[in-house]
């Protein structure tokens, strides 16, 4: 590896050495509890897909680089210099990681092993061996922001497609606002997905609810998190949140994604506005009776599986089990469950990326605490999640069928 | 050249240790409080206590040890307990404090059950750390600490051992240790005759040279996690 490119990549390192990042680095005492708790390493149980060999690559770098005593005494440490084989195990690093963070539940100090790993995320960009897809995706988000006024007629006219669907559902005379677009002063913006289905139900909804909502010009959904870039991130986080302001929307509702939903709540500072998760704005509305869902509709036993980004990184842990439980007959709880639940191995990008054999064999965890279930049905509220909970079904030939929460509630609403 | 080499590592380092101690700590803080904060919160859910609460639980409790392994958490929490009662012990052959003997005891605490404990507890870590998977996932500083402290401890637990169960020769009394360590705190060192005549003496300098290495070590090496582990417990929970 050339000197520049070692100086270019030491740079990128620097920028992400943040007060976390700093004690993070320094503090593991590499005691292992952490080293099977990845669904990875369970699948495929090689010490490069265990949290802690996960982060190591990353240690190891940063000793060399940015410790006196990486410098002087590699040895002590067994600290690494930045070259083109270490970039391959920087790759292998990160994007084998989901950002499930639940190694960070077993790891006595609280370690945020993804947050070390955006790290190698970030030198992958400037390595320039970062997935493309994931480069690409990003990039076209950014680019959507920045032009707006390009695709907004084309837009709105696919919306008005979509209108006439949620007319039919409802069983209304008219399609007329039944999904309203730039909106000011409405209660809720909603943020969906490329895909109808993520706009369709959640409008079942809240026109059931008699909601005063408005539907984004943007999709949840952030390439920027999942590549690695935090400048990117940003950027893609801000076309929705300047959106919110300027229409001065009390809440941002957040479409069954995850990562989506964790971003605009947590990791990008306060705001003028609530953000909530399509997940709570349902249980709300069932609270206050602002809708009914059939209750025991689903005779066929079923079961939850926590996003990861909604669960132990979210705190949503209640809601779609309560929604649950009045909609399904037999519901059956997972184990471990909860905050100990096991990632599918979707999360993080990985689904948009050319590695299905990957993800089925990481995956197998998912599979047996599925199939310990004897559940028919799984559902989720994450679009990551149901797309490799799918990966798995066909992949292990399981009999279930996989499930969005915010599709079974919209199908199974007392209208 | 002998004299000199154990009064080199009885005194002169000893102080050296210290101020690397302290400067290494400094240098440390000052690392993490000069980079940037980030904008988000990192925590995780549920938390089912109040913050400051939950971070002494985690510190201290060490639940994912627990759920883990219970023989390792068992010896994570002897190794760390009787550490804090090995320093207490130390800080008795400064001085006599009252608050200490709030429970009259001769000095060391539990008779040498403490050191025992402690150097059972350094060796499991320590094999445990030949054994896969945790063989490939140890760097070197993780079988040298443990070394140096279980050097430190076995001098430092038979220079105990053997002063108060009377072996031969090994009769150094708590007033000289009072003497040596009360020297180096106020700065008027001093070794005195029973240390420095004693056939044992080397046994001393042995335990003072490691543990003088293993202070220094401790703010570039993982001890940092004494300190930054409540930074880290604190976030997950924020």
């Amino acid at each position: 590896m050339e000197k520049e490119k070692i100086s270019e990549l030491r740079g990128l390192m620097k920028t992400r050495l943040n007060r976390p990042m700093r004690y993070y680095l320094d503090l593991c005492t590499r005691c292992g509890l952490c080293y099977d708790t990845c669904h990875v390493y369970q699948g495929i149980p090689k010490k490069e897909y265990s949290p802690v060999g996960r982060s190591e690559v990353v240690r190891r770098l940063f000793k060399k680089h940015f410790r006196l005593s990486g410098r002087l005494f590699p040895y002590w440490g067994d600290a690494a210099a930045l070259d083109d084989a270490v970039m391959d195990d920087v790759y292998e690093a990160a994007f084998s990681c989901t950002g499930c963070r639940r190694c960070m539940v077993h790891c006595p100090f609280g370690i945020d092993i993804p947050h070390i790993l955006s790290m190698a995320k970030l030198m992958l960009i400037g390595n320039g061996t970062a997935p493309e897809e994931l480069v690409m995706l990003a990039d076209m988000a950014v680019e959507k922001g920045e032009s707006v006024e390009v695709f907004r007629d084309g837009f709105k006219e696919n919306i008005r497609n979509l209108e006439k669907d949620v007319q039919q559902r409802l069983g209304l005379a008219s399609s007329e606002g039944l999904i309203p677009m730039e909106k000011k002063g409405a209660n809720i913006l909603y943020v969906g997905l490329s895909g109808a289905h993520s706009i369709v139900h959640p409008a079942v909804i809240f026109n059931r609810a008699g909601e005063n909502w408005t539907l984004s010009f943007f999709e949840g959904v952030n390439f920027g998190a999942f590549a690695g870039d935090p400048v990117k991130m940003d950027l893609i986080a801000k076309r929705i949140i300047n959106e919110a302001t300027e229409l001065g929307v009390k809440e941002v509702v957040m479409v069954e994604c995850g990562t989506a939903y964790r971003i605009l709540k947590f990791l990008t500072g306060e705001h003028p506005f609530r953000v909530s998760s399509i997940v709570e704005v349902i249980h709300r509305y069932i609270s206050e009776g602002k809708i009914k869902v059939r209750g025991g509709a689903i005779s066929e036993p079923l079961t939850y599986h926590d996003p990861c980004q909604l669960g132990r990184n979210g705190g949503i842990f209640d809601e779609p089990r309560e929604i649950l439980a009045i909609l399904a007959l037999d519901y059956r709880e997972m184990s471990p469950t909860r905050e100990y639940n096991w990632c599918c191995g979707g999360g993080g990008g990985l689904v948009a990326l050319d590695n299905e054999q990957f993800r089925i064999k990481s995956g197998k965890i998912k599979k047996d605490q599925i199939a310990a279930t004897g559940a028919k049905i799984v559902v989720s509220a994450c679009e990551n999640c149901i797309t490799q909970l799918g990966t798995i079904q066909t992949g292990y030939g399981l009999d279930v069928q996989v499930r969005s929460l915010t599709e079974l509630v919209s199908e199974n609403l007392d209208i | 050249m002998r004299d000199t080499l154990y009064y080199f590592i009885m005194v002169p380092m000893v102080y050296l240790a210290a101020a690397v101690f302290v400067a290494g700590l400094f240098f440390k803080f000052m690392n993490v409080m000069l980079s940037p904060r980030i904008k988000g919160r990192l925590g995780l859910f549920p938390r089912r206590l109040p913050r400051a609460a939950g971070v002494l639980k985690d510190a201290f409790a060490l639940p994912p040890a627990f759920r883990k392994d219970k023989v390792f958490w068992a010896l994570i929490i002897a190794f760390h307990v009787a550490f804090v009662l090995l320093a207490l012990g130390h800080l008795e052959l400064i001085r006599e404090f009252a608050f200490l003997q709030i429970i009259p005891h001769q000095v060391f605490l539990g008779a040498g059950a403490v050191g025992i404990v402690l150097i059972a507890a350094t060796l499991y870590f320590l094999f445990r750390r030949f054994r896969t998977p945790w063989r490939e996932i140890s760097v070197p500083e993780d079988f040298i600490l443990l070394l140096v402290l279980f050097v430190t401890m076995i001098f430092g637990s038979h220079m105990h051992l053997a002063a108060r169960y009377g072996i031969a020769g090994f009769d150094i009394p708590l007033e000289d240790y009072r003497a040596y360590l009360g020297g180096l705190v106020s700065f008027k060192p001093v070794i005195p005759d029973m240390i420095a005549n004693s056939p044992h003496y080397i046994i001393i300098v042995i335990h003072i040279f490691f543990a003088n290495l293993f202070i220094m070590l401790f703010p570039f090496s993982k001890m940092i996690h004494s300190v930054f582990a409540f930074s880290a417990l604190s976030l997950k929970r924020k």
